[in-house]
């Protein structure tokens, strides 16, 4: 009782600390940093796009490790096995979501910018790639037969992972219609002024993906052992000898 | 920028620049929604 309130108090503090780090996110990027010279206020994009397109190739290693750890202990410890198939489909939701917005948010910057929605080169590509499988995988969770949900899932998930790298380093081993990249030891560099909105939105975004994570992951264990405690009185009255 | 300007929709990238602020934080909060109606709905058995 105590460890629950406990992590209820905790779930609150950082849910209302993303929040407010999000707050000051949205005001560097809109408010406080300089329109960009070449984009105008259209570059402002960028402070919500980038977030969501870094977050979304680091999610799907939680997914990785989360599958493998299932398919590790599926034998030897049921119950770690269950508690890492929720970690797996609740990584798999928000990486959905994060490369969903990725990809979204890219495309409402470049058809004013390029004067298309999209163009399929391979940053794009891979990325729609990368979303699609994750797609596919809750939907393997949603209708593949009961029993088989968690090793084909997990399966999935370790091919899935490898288009990761891919979607990574596609805008540097292919010349793409994708810009060059800002960060990094090949990237191309960035404004100081523009850093704050960066950074506040990157830590913003990673504070939020990691709650919805939590919660999700919270969400679905608490869905296993109601269906555990289901399955146990359904024996028990099964049991039950008639007087 | 201002309030002011961050809402003016006479241009196609003023209008994209909202739609992504706007559409973001609606999805994100839809989906944080979504668990939260979930997780009301599917009560503990063993608490």
């Amino acid at each position: 009782m105590a460890r629950s309130s406990v992590l209820r108090s905790t779930a609150w503090l950082w849910f209302l600390a993303t929040v407010a780090v999000l707050v000051v996110g949205f005001r560097q990027a809109i408010f406080l940093v300089p329109m960009e010279e070449t984009m105008g206020n259209l570059q402002r994009i960028f402070y919500y796009h980038l977030p969501h397109a870094v977050l979304g190739l680091i999610f799907p290693y939680v997914n990785l490790v989360a599958s493998l750890g299932f398919l590790y202990w599926r034998r030897r410890d049921p119950l770690k096995a269950l508690t890492a198939d929720a970690l797996a489909v609740a990584s798999a939701e928000v990486t959905v979501l994060y490369v969903g917005i990725c990809l979204g948010t890219g495309m409402l910057w470049g058809k004013p910018a390029w004067g298309i929605w999209w163009a399929w080169d391979a940053r794009l590509t891979t990325a729609l790639i990368l979303w699609l499988i994750y797609v596919s995988y809750l939907l393997l969770r949603r209708f593949s037969p009961a029993g088989q949900i968690g090793v084909l899932a997990a399966v999935l998930a370790v091919f899935a992972a490898i288009d990761v790298p891919i979607v990574y380093m596609s805008i540097q081993w292919w010349r793409t219609q994708h810009p060059a990249p800002v960060f990094g030891p090949n990237g191309g560099g960035i404004d100081p002024r523009f850093l704050p909105a960066v950074f506040w939105n990157l830590a913003g975004w990673a504070m939020w993906g990691i709650f919805l994570i939590a919660f999700r992951f919270a969400l679905e264990r608490r869905r296993q052992i109601a269906e555990q405690d289901a399955a146990l009185q359904a024996l028990e009255a099964s049991l039950e000898t008639p007087q | 920028m201002t309030w002011k300007t961050f809402f003016d929709f006479s241009t196609m990238a003023h209008r994209h620049l909202v739609f992504v602020y706007v559409g973001v934080w609606t999805l994100q909060g839809g989906y944080l929604a979504w668990t939260a109606y979930n997780w009301r709905k599917i009560r503990s058995p063993r608490a």
